[in-house]
Protein backbone atom coordinates (compact mmCIF):
# COMPACT_ATOMS: atom_id res chain seq x y z
CA UNK A 1 0.00 0.00 0.00
CA UNK A 2 1.30 3.09 -0.94
CA UNK A 3 2.22 5.93 1.44
CA UNK A 4 -0.14 8.80 -0.36
CA UNK A 5 -3.05 6.42 0.40
CA UNK A 6 -2.41 6.50 3.97
CA UNK A 7 -0.89 9.92 4.60
CA UNK A 8 -4.72 10.81 2.70
CA UNK A 9 -6.68 9.69 5.58
CA UNK A 10 -4.39 10.54 8.29
CA UNK A 11 -4.29 14.17 7.43
CA UNK A 12 -7.55 14.40 6.70
CA UNK A 13 -8.36 12.88 10.14
CA UNK A 14 -6.16 15.39 11.93
CA UNK A 15 -8.00 18.50 9.86
CA UNK A 16 -10.90 17.00 11.07
CA UNK A 17 -10.13 16.25 14.70
CA UNK A 18 -8.50 19.77 14.66
CA UNK A 19 -11.87 21.61 12.92
CA UNK A 20 -14.45 19.37 14.73
CA UNK A 21 -13.28 18.58 18.02
CA UNK A 22 -10.14 21.45 18.70
CA UNK A 23 -8.31 17.99 19.20
CA UNK A 24 -3.99 17.24 18.32
CA UNK A 25 -3.80 13.56 16.45
CA UNK A 26 -0.86 11.94 16.69
CA UNK A 27 0.16 9.00 15.11
CA UNK A 28 1.11 6.16 17.84
CA UNK A 29 1.62 3.40 16.18
CA UNK A 30 1.22 1.50 12.93
CA UNK A 31 0.56 -2.66 12.79
CA UNK A 32 -0.26 -5.07 9.76
CA UNK A 33 -3.76 -7.19 10.14
CA UNK A 34 -4.68 -10.30 8.09
CA UNK A 35 -8.28 -9.09 8.50
CA UNK A 36 -10.76 -6.00 8.91
CA UNK A 37 -11.56 -6.39 12.48
CA UNK A 38 -13.25 -3.80 14.91
CA UNK A 39 -10.56 -2.81 17.38
CA UNK A 40 -12.66 -0.79 19.84
CA UNK A 41 -16.35 -0.81 20.74
CA UNK A 42 -17.35 1.41 17.83
CA UNK A 43 -16.89 1.31 14.39
CA UNK A 44 -17.70 3.01 10.79
CA UNK A 45 -16.86 1.07 7.49
CA UNK A 46 -16.51 3.15 4.41
CA UNK A 47 -16.24 1.71 0.99
CA UNK A 48 -13.60 3.19 -1.61
CA UNK A 49 -14.59 2.69 -5.62
CA UNK A 50 -13.12 4.11 -8.08
CA UNK A 51 -9.03 4.40 -9.10
CA UNK A 52 -8.91 3.01 -6.32
CA UNK A 53 -10.83 -0.18 -3.71
CA UNK A 54 -10.91 -1.02 -0.59
CA UNK A 55 -12.09 -0.26 2.74
CA UNK A 56 -11.63 1.80 5.50
CA UNK A 57 -12.67 0.66 9.10
CA UNK A 58 -12.29 3.32 12.13
CA UNK A 59 -12.91 1.87 15.25
CA UNK A 60 -13.44 4.03 18.46
CA UNK A 61 -14.44 3.13 22.58
CA UNK A 62 -17.53 3.88 23.51
CA UNK A 63 -16.11 6.59 25.97
CA UNK A 64 -14.53 8.30 23.46
CA UNK A 65 -17.36 8.25 20.93
CA UNK A 66 -19.42 10.27 23.74
CA UNK A 67 -17.21 12.54 24.07
CA UNK A 68 -16.97 13.55 20.54
CA UNK A 69 -20.09 14.05 20.51
CA UNK A 70 -20.46 16.12 23.95
CA UNK A 71 -17.71 18.51 22.43
CA UNK A 72 -20.34 18.93 18.87
CA UNK A 73 -23.57 19.09 20.75
CA UNK A 74 -22.15 20.63 23.84
CA UNK A 75 -24.56 18.41 26.06
CA UNK A 76 -23.86 15.49 28.23
CA UNK A 77 -24.17 12.33 26.17
CA UNK A 78 -24.74 9.25 28.86
CA UNK A 79 -25.81 6.44 25.90
CA UNK A 80 -24.79 5.23 22.89
CA UNK A 81 -28.19 6.04 20.95
CA UNK A 82 -29.11 6.35 17.18
CA UNK A 83 -28.08 10.17 17.69
CA UNK A 84 -24.56 9.53 18.86
CA UNK A 85 -23.81 6.00 16.44
CA UNK A 86 -24.76 8.55 13.34
CA UNK A 87 -23.04 11.28 14.64
CA UNK A 88 -19.66 8.92 14.98
CA UNK A 89 -20.72 7.65 11.36
CA UNK A 90 -20.84 11.18 9.99
CA UNK A 91 -17.49 12.51 10.93
CA UNK A 92 -16.20 9.16 9.51
CA UNK A 93 -17.98 10.29 6.55
CA UNK A 94 -16.27 13.86 6.25
CA UNK A 95 -13.05 12.27 6.99
CA UNK A 96 -13.76 9.97 4.13
CA UNK A 97 -14.88 12.82 1.87
CA UNK A 98 -11.52 14.97 2.97
CA UNK A 99 -9.33 11.51 2.48
CA UNK A 100 -11.12 11.45 -1.21
CA UNK A 101 -9.79 15.97 -1.53
CA UNK A 102 -6.29 14.80 -0.96
CA UNK A 103 -6.18 11.80 -2.92
CA UNK A 104 -7.32 13.65 -6.09
CA UNK A 105 -4.24 15.59 -5.59
CA UNK A 106 -2.25 12.57 -6.19
CA UNK A 107 -4.30 12.00 -9.22
CA UNK A 108 -6.45 9.46 -7.83
CA UNK A 109 -9.92 9.90 -8.65
CA UNK A 110 -12.52 7.98 -5.90
CA UNK A 111 -15.74 7.80 -4.31
CA UNK A 112 -16.76 6.61 -0.92
CA UNK A 113 -19.70 4.28 -0.12
CA UNK A 114 -22.46 5.66 2.96
CA UNK A 115 -20.96 5.14 6.51
CA UNK A 116 -21.87 1.31 7.72
CA UNK A 117 -22.18 1.84 11.75
CA UNK A 118 -21.13 -1.60 13.76
CA UNK A 119 -21.36 -1.75 17.26
CA UNK A 120 -19.49 -4.85 18.86
CA UNK A 121 -15.77 -5.78 18.23
CA UNK A 122 -13.83 -9.08 17.17
CA UNK A 123 -16.38 -9.40 13.96
CA UNK A 124 -14.88 -9.71 10.69
CA UNK A 125 -16.15 -6.95 8.72
CA UNK A 126 -14.29 -7.33 5.07
CA UNK A 127 -12.44 -10.59 3.80
CA UNK A 128 -9.42 -9.46 2.18
CA UNK A 129 -7.48 -10.87 -0.30
CA UNK A 130 -4.23 -8.99 1.27
CA UNK A 131 -2.88 -7.53 4.54
CA UNK A 132 -4.84 -4.65 6.05
CA UNK A 133 -2.92 -2.15 7.92
CA UNK A 134 -3.60 -0.44 11.54
CA UNK A 135 -2.99 2.88 12.11
CA UNK A 136 -3.36 3.91 16.18
CA UNK A 137 -3.61 7.33 16.41
CA UNK A 138 -3.79 9.16 19.85
CA UNK A 139 -5.64 12.68 21.01
CA UNK A 140 -6.28 13.80 24.27
CA UNK A 141 -9.77 12.76 24.84
CA UNK A 142 -8.26 9.10 23.71
CA UNK A 143 -6.94 6.87 21.47
CA UNK A 144 -8.33 5.14 18.36
CA UNK A 145 -7.52 2.97 15.37
CA UNK A 146 -8.38 3.42 11.52
CA UNK A 147 -7.93 0.04 9.85
CA UNK A 148 -6.99 0.73 5.63
CA UNK A 149 -6.78 -1.53 3.02
CA UNK A 150 -7.10 0.30 -0.88
CA UNK A 151 -5.36 -1.51 -3.91
CA UNK A 152 -5.15 0.08 -7.53
CA UNK A 153 -8.24 -0.88 -9.49
CA UNK B 1 -24.00 22.78 20.28
CA UNK B 2 -20.98 25.01 20.70
CA UNK B 3 -20.29 28.58 18.92
CA UNK B 4 -16.80 29.06 18.64
CA UNK B 5 -15.31 32.42 17.91
CA UNK B 6 -13.43 30.71 15.37
CA UNK B 7 -16.51 29.94 13.19
CA UNK B 8 -16.68 34.08 12.83
CA UNK B 9 -16.36 35.16 9.15
CA UNK B 10 -16.24 39.07 9.70
CA UNK B 11 -19.75 39.62 7.86
CA UNK B 12 -21.70 40.71 10.77
CA UNK B 13 -25.46 39.54 8.88
CA UNK B 14 -23.60 36.30 8.07
CA UNK B 15 -22.15 35.63 11.73
CA UNK B 16 -25.37 36.66 13.78
CA UNK B 17 -27.18 33.95 11.29
CA UNK B 18 -24.80 31.13 12.00
CA UNK B 19 -24.89 32.09 15.71
CA UNK B 20 -28.54 31.87 15.66
CA UNK B 21 -28.94 28.53 13.46
CA UNK B 22 -26.26 27.39 15.78
CA UNK B 23 -28.93 28.32 18.28
CA UNK B 24 -32.00 26.74 16.77
CA UNK B 25 -30.14 23.73 15.68
CA UNK B 26 -28.97 23.28 19.81
CA UNK B 27 -32.49 23.73 21.23
CA UNK B 28 -33.84 21.09 18.53
CA UNK B 29 -31.66 18.43 19.83
CA UNK B 30 -32.01 19.33 23.44
CA UNK B 31 -35.72 19.10 22.81
CA UNK B 32 -34.94 15.50 20.82
CA UNK B 33 -32.26 14.32 23.87
CA UNK B 34 -34.48 15.02 26.98
CA UNK B 35 -35.98 12.24 28.79
CA UNK B 36 -39.74 13.11 28.14
CA UNK B 37 -41.55 10.04 25.96
CA UNK B 38 -41.54 10.48 22.56
CA UNK B 39 -45.21 11.20 21.84
CA UNK B 40 -45.10 13.97 25.00
CA UNK B 41 -42.69 16.01 22.99
CA UNK B 42 -43.82 14.92 19.43
CA UNK B 43 -45.64 18.01 18.41
CA UNK B 44 -42.82 20.28 20.26
CA UNK B 45 -40.14 18.11 17.83
CA UNK B 46 -42.55 19.08 14.83
CA UNK B 47 -42.87 22.82 15.39
CA UNK B 48 -38.75 23.12 16.27
CA UNK B 49 -38.04 21.32 13.07
CA UNK B 50 -40.06 23.45 10.88
CA UNK B 51 -38.61 26.72 12.88
CA UNK B 52 -35.41 25.94 12.28
CA UNK B 53 -35.82 24.46 8.75
CA UNK B 54 -37.48 28.18 7.79
CA UNK B 55 -34.48 29.85 9.16
CA UNK B 56 -31.80 27.84 6.98
CA UNK B 57 -33.83 28.29 4.14
CA UNK B 58 -33.67 31.86 4.99
CA UNK B 59 -30.09 32.06 5.87
CA UNK B 60 -29.28 30.02 2.80
CA UNK B 61 -30.89 32.84 0.68
CA UNK B 62 -29.48 35.72 2.30
CA UNK B 63 -25.49 34.19 2.14
CA UNK B 64 -26.69 33.75 -1.53
CA UNK B 65 -27.87 37.10 -2.06
CA UNK B 66 -24.11 38.35 -0.40
CA UNK B 67 -22.33 35.80 -2.35
CA UNK B 68 -23.36 37.39 -5.75
CA UNK B 69 -23.38 41.09 -4.33
CA UNK B 70 -19.44 40.53 -3.50
CA UNK B 71 -19.03 38.28 -7.26
CA UNK B 72 -17.92 35.38 -4.53
CA UNK B 73 -16.34 33.36 -7.39
CA UNK B 74 -16.98 30.30 -5.68
CA UNK B 75 -20.81 31.42 -5.82
CA UNK B 76 -21.87 28.20 -8.27
CA UNK B 77 -20.63 25.71 -6.18
CA UNK B 78 -21.51 27.02 -2.61
CA UNK B 79 -25.05 27.32 -4.18
CA UNK B 80 -25.18 24.04 -5.06
CA UNK B 81 -23.99 22.90 -1.70
CA UNK B 82 -26.59 24.68 -0.39
CA UNK B 83 -29.34 22.99 -2.68
CA UNK B 84 -28.10 19.23 -1.80
CA UNK B 85 -28.45 19.86 1.74
CA UNK B 86 -31.55 20.92 1.17
CA UNK B 87 -33.00 18.28 -0.90
CA UNK B 88 -31.49 15.82 1.69
CA UNK B 89 -33.28 17.10 4.20
CA UNK B 90 -36.40 16.89 2.10
CA UNK B 91 -35.92 13.52 1.86
CA UNK B 92 -36.22 13.29 5.44
CA UNK B 93 -39.74 15.80 5.79
CA UNK B 94 -41.21 13.06 2.62
CA UNK B 95 -40.00 9.84 4.84
CA UNK B 96 -41.47 11.79 7.98
CA UNK B 97 -44.47 12.71 6.09
CA UNK B 98 -44.92 9.19 5.13
CA UNK B 99 -43.96 6.99 7.49
CA UNK B 100 -44.20 9.29 10.36
CA UNK B 101 -41.76 11.15 12.94
CA UNK B 102 -39.82 8.37 14.68
CA UNK B 103 -37.46 8.90 16.91
CA UNK B 104 -34.47 7.24 15.59
CA UNK B 105 -34.88 8.95 12.36
CA UNK B 106 -34.92 12.69 14.24
CA UNK B 107 -32.09 11.24 15.96
CA UNK B 108 -30.21 10.64 12.78
CA UNK B 109 -31.33 13.57 10.88
CA UNK B 110 -29.52 15.72 14.57
CA UNK B 111 -26.36 14.17 13.70
CA UNK B 112 -26.47 14.63 9.88
CA UNK B 113 -27.31 18.70 11.10
CA UNK B 114 -24.97 18.91 13.36
CA UNK B 115 -21.92 17.69 11.70
CA UNK B 116 -22.72 19.08 8.68
CA UNK B 117 -23.57 22.60 10.11
CA UNK B 118 -19.89 22.52 11.88
CA UNK B 119 -18.15 21.43 9.02
CA UNK B 120 -19.86 23.94 6.88
CA UNK B 121 -19.35 26.72 8.57
CA UNK B 122 -16.02 26.02 9.95
CA UNK B 123 -14.39 25.13 6.55
CA UNK B 124 -16.34 26.11 3.80
CA UNK B 125 -18.21 29.62 4.82
CA UNK B 126 -14.62 30.79 6.19
CA UNK B 127 -13.70 30.56 2.51
CA UNK B 128 -16.58 33.81 1.95
CA UNK B 129 -15.01 35.36 4.93
CA UNK B 130 -11.29 35.02 3.26
CA UNK B 131 -12.33 36.38 0.10
CA UNK B 132 -14.17 39.72 1.62
CA UNK B 133 -11.11 40.49 3.54
CA UNK B 134 -8.64 39.13 0.75
CA UNK B 135 -11.34 42.60 -1.24
CA UNK B 136 -10.81 44.75 1.62
CA UNK B 137 -13.74 44.06 3.82
CA UNK B 138 -17.16 44.80 4.07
Amino acid sequence: MKAEYINSFYIATQDVFNLMFDLDVKKNGLKVAEDMIPTKDLSVLLGVTGDLKGTILFSFSNNMTLNMVEIMSGMKMDKIDTFVSSALGEVANIIGGNALTNLAANDYVCDITPPQVFVGQHKTVASLEEKTLIINLGTNIGDFDINIFLSEN
Amino acid sequence: MMWKEKYRIGVDLIDSQHQELFKRLSKFIQIVQNNIPWEDKLEEVKETLNFLGGYVVFHFNDEENFMKEINYPDFELHKKIHEDFKDEINEYIKLFEKEGFTEDKIQELNAKLMTWLIMHVGKMDQQIGKYTKEKGGY
